[in-house]
Formats: structure tokens, C-alpha cells, sequence
């Protein structure tokens, strides 16, 4: 699966306007028919048997490709298998179908070998929760540090405080020696996910898998990181996988969003078109009910899809379309077939029947959101 | 101010003794709350007023710290060990509350003013269920027995969207979005005057946020429900509440309707937040970041504590607290771009398409 970018999708909003665009790099990850299911194991015999009760299938078969210094927002509900994917990307959960394949090597097997490490070093992971993260008894410095002295790199004791202090200074804490010798109590919670941040930074990464790494912030500062995160793309050509719950911030960050539900990407494109244009109705009505700070207008209340209930349990997908049972477009098909993702056109696919038709087709009854002008 | 009887009509339990029928239902006026640190005194609160009318809705908006959450508690005495009304009138009924000791105060409690904590998980009780819970304000506060409440807790589950069975679950047992229906049913248990909401739906998916909200939403239109919302989402508040008041570092930034302030907002402060918030409705626009950090509350700047991080300050602004200013369509508005004297003219940026014409009198 190639995704070529369109001309003429404008940047995300945070940059300065005169920010360069950044060029459409070679592909650097790649994931083919991830799958990752876990073992339902119950009592005693079940341990005896080792015959699992089933499976909780939290990634059901997905495809994806991230290319160098993009950002690739990943947007779903709980359990939809979003964390499940970043945990596979930085090997902290092991696939049981499909491969990884980073930067033109296959990945997907490492454990166990000394490629691990390295692969380590290259895809970093930060964390939601700067204040689980964040080892309260140790400064920063030595939150900064340990990644290195894991990792065996820097020549001397010198060295490494070079690469903490520079590392500080990136994410912005400055002045970054002053920062050193704090403890996370002394910090703001924007400051602490700075430090997480910096954590990642020192290891000087190719691809960050950042999950939720702003849901816990203020407004305010929230827009501070996304901001940073973005700068840092610019500088160092960072790419990154955003995963997030949160339409709103993969619309002004992600160069392309992929929105996942129970385990499956029902909708992947550029971020203008998976907002503006989805095709896929849960997308729609993800984007219809996305907070906005407008006061409703008379009658949008009644244009908006709120689904009925809650995403099914990741241990009883449903057959067919996994989202045909909360979906107000269902029709027969659907109960049966379970979708692949087609390709509508401008470098997006929608995971929906009504979708089949490719570009031309209209969206039928299909409720869709329409931006308002301006 | 216009009482609305019809609403009081609907109680079910008589209101308290000393209440003034007439009264509007919540007037806070000058409050101040200070929290003792071992390093001097933090000013949490200092000297907010507002009102809440009967049936309305009214969202407390403001980054952590502002003092939302310590203005919301301090109406029913609900404060830290460490925290303490240093000044001001909390009216309910046109009572005043913040004399009231702790034996007194507790007759309020869930009856005239309950809370809906944020962090379902956290607040309710793992090991008991939920119609036990729910029954239990009822038991105690309203002397119910305990058959009647059992019985009115499955109607309040079916009131939130839970089937009535599910009094017997356990909280592990139900998902994010029925534990945070279930604390709703519970703030409701005793059918009180307001329910204050400290962000309820932090944390929940959007889309049961939006479920959340639909339920608010019907919940105020078929029980006449007064709520106060607290929350660091704006969207929450567009989306529910009739008026919004802006805190920052412990004072009122602006005030008023809901689609005046929003649409368009007077306060810099405001205009920030307002312009920080990520918004798939608008264009990917450059997005605002509040440079700097509040002050720390034990030794607040002089004059507007939001000087030091507004792009408008002037010299007057770090000298002098701006007082209050209230326009024409009942904004109001504590910064010194508005001086006491031209309150009628247009803010800057005003929507002159705005539902009803700024000029109307202040209510």
C-alpha cells in the first residue's frame, strides 16, 4: 500500500506560516496484516489443556505505512487496538500475525537477538502520563541518563551530560542545567511530559510512537507540546506515529489520519480528506460529535450520529462489518461480508460497503459532516 | 432576576427553614478561599461572584489551578483539611451557607447541592453496588427506608439509561460511561436544587462524551435540573451550558452567555483559550499557545494576574486590578482594554449576526 501525497493538502495548523513543507520521504515503517490476538485463559484446566477459551483479537489485521518525517495520526476509541499497534511498533508487544518492517528490514521477529537494541534505539515510545512515567525518587538527569547507560552509548561520563543537557535544551527546558538537578514534584505537568519528551529525544530516534502523550494537559500547554513535537519534525526530520483519542488534535497535528475501530482501520487518507470527506460512517460520525467550542447551531444537535452503546468487547467481534451492529447505514451486506479497505480517491480508503465504488460514487443517504465556510 | 416557581414547585421535599421563596436560587458573592502551606498562604479564590438561576446552567472554565474546582467545593464546605472561606457569601435560597458549621452544612449536602466527582473509577465504591450506593444518600440524607430506596435507585438507573438490573452490579462490572451515568443517578438520588458536575466527562471517549451529554442535555429539560459544570473543555460547555465564567489564577476573567462570550470573547485571556482549542469544525489554523505560566497563588502579581502573559498588557495592568465592567448584554468583563466608561461599545471582533442585538438590559 503506497499513499501519495496530493498536492494541494495544506500543512497542519500549528507550524509558523513559513515553516517549509516538509518533503515526502521513503518509506520508514511499514505494518502488513498486524495481527495481535491474546490467549482468554480461565482456570485450572484451561492451564492444563493450553487450549485458550478464545481470543481477545485487539489487532485484527491491519495495514500501514508511515514515510520519513511524516505524522501519521492514529485515531480510535478505547479498545480499538490503537495503544495495542504502538505497542507492537516499539516491541513491547509480540504480533501473532502479519510483519513489521522498519525502514526496509523485516522487524517483525527481533526478540532475542542483539538487533533488538538497536532497533530500540531508532523507535522510541512516549507515554500518556507524565506523572507515571516520571521515577519520583530520581532527578531528571538521571531519568534522561538511564536511557544511555542502558543502551551503552556516549564514550565518557562528559559526553553523556553533553547529550542530557542538549537533550533538555530540544524539548525546551531551558536553562537545561538548571532543569538537571530537579525532581518531577519541582515541574509542571507540561514541564514533565517535556522531560518524557527529552527521554526520547537522547536516544536521537528515527520514528516516536507518542500515545495520548497530551490527553492529560491543559489546553494551553497541551498546544505548547503539539507545537514542539512539531518543530522537532522540522529540525531533526522526525516521523511519528500520533496515536490519540482525540479527532481534534490528529486534525491539526497528522499529516494523515487513520482511524481504527475493534482491532481494524475502517479509514485512512490525508487529514483533509478523512475529516472533510469521510466515506466511512463511523468516521462520519466520530467527526460529527468531535468537541468544538461553537455553540451548536439551531438543528446541528439533531445533524449530529451520536451511536447507540459502546465499542463491543475485542473477545466477540461481530461478523461481517465489525461496526455493522451501532452503524445507522447498516444494510444486508454488511451482516455477511466484512469490507477491505477501498480506495476512494486523493490517497484515502474507507473499510465501508458504501465505499465500493471508489471516488465517483456518491455517499448515498449517507450522513456527512459539512464544514462550515471559513 | 426572575424566580422560577414552576421549577421549585417540582421538589419533592420541602425546602429548607430559613429559605426565602423569593430568593434567587444561588448567589455567590465575594468569595475567598485560601488553602495554608507550609510556605505561606495560597490564594485559591479570590473575591468571585456569580449566580445561578433556577433551571440554568452555568460552566466554570479555566486551566488546572484556576480555581474552579476549590469555588465549586467551597459551596457546600466541601474543602481540603487545609482549606478555608476567608471571606464572602455563599446564598442558597438566600441562606447563607458559609457560616454554617459541619453538622449543618451536611443537611445540604446531596439534598440541595450535589456533586458528580470527576474519575468515575476513583469515586465510587468497588466492593458495593450500585443500587447500595445510590440507596444509601437516600437512606441517610432523606430518612427513606430501605426498601423504598433500593426501589427509587433502580428508577434513577432507568432514569440515566441503565437497566434497572443492573442495581446489583458492581462498578467493575459496568464500563466508563455507565459508572459516570451511575454517579449521575446517584448526585440525583435526592432530587436536589443543583447538581455540580466537576468534569464529568474527562476522560471518557468522545463518543460516550457525547452520550454523556445528550443525557445532561434531557436530563435539564425534563427535571428542571440547575446544574454547574466544571471543566477545562470549552466544547462541554458550548455544548451544555446556557452561561460560562472564565476563571484565571482565582478571579472571574469574563462572564456571560454562553454564545456571547464564545463567539465573540472580550477577555484576551478568552481569546486564547478560545483560540488554543484544537477544532475540526474550523481550518488547520495556527493554533494559540499562552506563552509563560499562571502565577503562583501564594504571592500573586499586582493589578490582573494575567499581565504578565497578556499580549494587550499596558503599565496600568500590572498596578491596578481591573474591575468588573458590565456591557450591555450582560458580559462581563475584568480588564483595563474596557474602561468603566464606554461598556456600550461593540468589543472588538463582535458578531453583528450574533442570535439577539447586543443591548438588551442587563439582567
Amino acid at each position: 500500500m503506497t499513499v501519495i501525497a496530493e498536492p494541494g493538502i495544506p500543512e497542519p495548523g500549528i507550524p509558523e506560516p513559513e515553516s517549509p513543507p516538509v518533503a515526502p520521504g521513503r518509506e520508514l515503517l511499514r505494518l502488513e496484516n498486524l495481527q495481535v490476538h491474546f490467549p482468554i485463559r480461565g482456570g485450572v484446566m484451561d492451564m492444563i489443556t493450553r487450549h485458550p477459551r478464545g481470543y481477545v483479537r485487539a489487532v485484527d489485521g491491519i495495514d500501514l505505512t508511515i514515510n520519513q518525517g511524516e505524522i501519521l495520526g492514529l485515531v480510535g476509541e478505547s479498545g480499538s487496538g490503537k495503544t495495542t499497534t504502538g505497542r507492537v511498533v516499539v516491541k513491547l508487544t509480540r504480533q501473532t500475525g502479519g510483519r513489521v518492517v522498519f525502514d526496509g528490514q523485516d522487524v517483525s521477529d527481533l526478540w532475542g537477538t542483539g538487533k533488538l537494541r538497536a532497533y530500540r534505539r531508532r523507535v522510541q515510545l512516549i507515554f500518556q502520563d507524565p506523572y507515571e512515567t516520571l521515577n519520583p525518587k530520581h532527578t531528571i538527569a538521571e531519568f534522561v541518563r538511564e536511557p544511555l547507560e542502558v543502551n551503552g552509548i556516549g564514550t565518557s561520563r562528559q559526553d553523556r551530560e553533553q547529550r542530557i543537557l542538549a537533550a533538555l535544551e530540544t524539548a525546551g527546558l531551558r536553562p537545561a542545567a538548571d532543569f538537571a538537578a530537579r525532581f518531577p514534584h519541582e515541574l509542571s505537568g507540561g514541564q514533565r511530559q517535556r522531560v518524557v519528551i527529552a527521554g526520547a529525544l537522547v536516544m536521537d530516534p528515527d520514528l516516536v510512537v507518542a500515545d495520548e502523550p497530551v490527553s492529560m494537559l491543559d489546553v494551553s500547554i497541551r498546544t505548547e507540546l503539539l507545537r514542539l513535537m512539531l518543530d522537532l519534525r522540522r529540525e531533526r526530520g522526525l516521523t511519528y506515529l500520533f496515536i490519540t483519542h482525540d479527532l481534534s488534535v490528529a486534525w491539526v497535528l497528522a499529516d494523515r489520519i487513520a482511524v481504527m475501530y475493534l482491532g481494524r482501520i475502517m479509514e485512512i487518507g490525508p487529514a483533509e480528506r478523512v475529516i472533510r470527506m469521510p466515506r466511512n460512517p463511523y468516521t462520519q460520525a466520530l467527526v460529527s460529535v468531535s468537541p468544538s467550542p461553537d455553540p451548536p447551531e439551531p438543528g446541528e444537535r439533531a445533524a449530529r450520529t451520536i451511536l447507540v452503546g459502546e465499542t463491543p468487547d475485542a473477545a466477540h467481534v461481530p461478523p461481517g462489518c465489525r461496526f455493522h451492529p451501532r452503524c445507522p447505514l447498516v444494510f444486508d451486506r454488511c451482516r455477511v461480508d466484512e469490507p477491505p479497505l477501498f480506495d476512494v480517491g486523493g490517497g484515502q480508503q474507507a473499510a465501508c460497503w458504501l465505499a465500493e465504488d471508489g471516488p465517483g460514487a456518491q455517499l448515498g443517504n449517507a450522513r456527512r459532516f459539512d464544514a462550515p465556510e471559513g | 432576576m426572575t424566580v422560577d416557581l414552576a421549577i421549585r414547585g417540582r421538589r419533592q421535599w420541602p425546602m429548607p427553614k430559613q429559605a426565602d421563596p423569593a430568593a434567587p436560587l444561588l448567589r455567590v458573592e465575594d468569595l475567598s478561599v485560601r488553602f495554608r502551606m507550609p510556605n505561606g498562604s495560597v490564594k485559591a479564590v479570590d473575591g468571585v461572584s456569580f449566580g445561578l438561576d433556577d433551571g440554568e446552567a452555568l460552566g466554570i472554565a479555566g486551566e488546572s489551578g484556576c480555581g474552579k474546582t476549590t469555588t465549586a467545593l467551597s459551596l457546600v464546605k466541601l474543602l481540603p483539611a487545609n482549606g478555608y472561606i476567608k471571606g464572602g457569601r455563599v446564598e442558597l435560597f438566600g441562606i447563607d451557607l458559609v457560616p454554617k458549621t459541619e453538622l449543618q452544612i451536611a443537611r445540604y449536602r446531596w439534598r440541595e447541592i450535589s456533586i458528580v466527582f470527576q474519575g468515575a473509577m476513583n469515586a465510587l465504591n468497588p466492593v458495593q453496588r450500585i443500587g447500595d450506593q445510590i440507596a444509601e444518600p437516600i437512606e441517610i440524607r432523606l430518612g427513606q427506608p430501605r426498601e423504598s430506596s433500593r426501589k427509587r435507585a433502580g428508577e434513577l438507573l432507568e432514569l440515566v439509561g441503565i437497566p434497572r438490573e443492573r442495581v446489583a452490579s458492581y462498578p467493575h462490572e459496568l464500563s466508563g460511561g455507565m459508572r459516570q451515568r451511575a454517579m449521575i443517578a446517584m448526585a440525583l438520588a435526592c432530587d436536589p436544587a443543583i447538581v455540580i458536575g466537576d468534569e464529568p466527562t474527562t476522560a471518557l471517549d468522545v463518543m460516550v462524551q457525547a452520550q454523556i451529554l445528550q443525557l445532561l442535555e434531557r436530563l435539564r429539560r425534563d427535571l428542571g435540573l440547575s446544574l454547574i459544570l466544571i471543566t477545562h473543555d470549552l466544547s462541554v460547555i458550548a455544548e451544555t451550558c446556557d452561561r460560562v465564567m472564565i476563571m484565571y489564577a482565582g478571579r472571574v476573567a469574563e462572564e456571560g452567555q454562553v454564545r456571547r462570550v464564545f463567539s465573540a470573547p472580550r477577555h484576551p485571556y478568552t481569546q486564547k483559550l478560545l483560540s488554543s482549542f484544537p477544532n475540526v469544525r474550523t481550518d488547520r489554523r495556527t493554533l494559540e499557545v499562552i506563552p509563560g505560566m499562571p502565577p503562583d497563588l501564594r504571592n500573586p502579581p499586582p493589578g490582573c494576574r494575567f499581565a504578565p502573559r497578556c499580549p494587550s498588557a499596558m503599565p496600568v495592568c500590572s498596578e491596578v486590578v481591573p474591575p468588573e465592567v458590565r456591557f450591555a448584554d450582560g458580559v462581563r468583563v475584568a480588564c483595563h482594554l474596557y474602561p468603566t466608561s464606554d461598556v456600550t461599545s461593540d468589543p472588538p471582533g463582535a458578531r453583528p449576526a450574533a442570535p439577539t442585538a447586543a443591548g438588551e438590559p442587563a439582567p
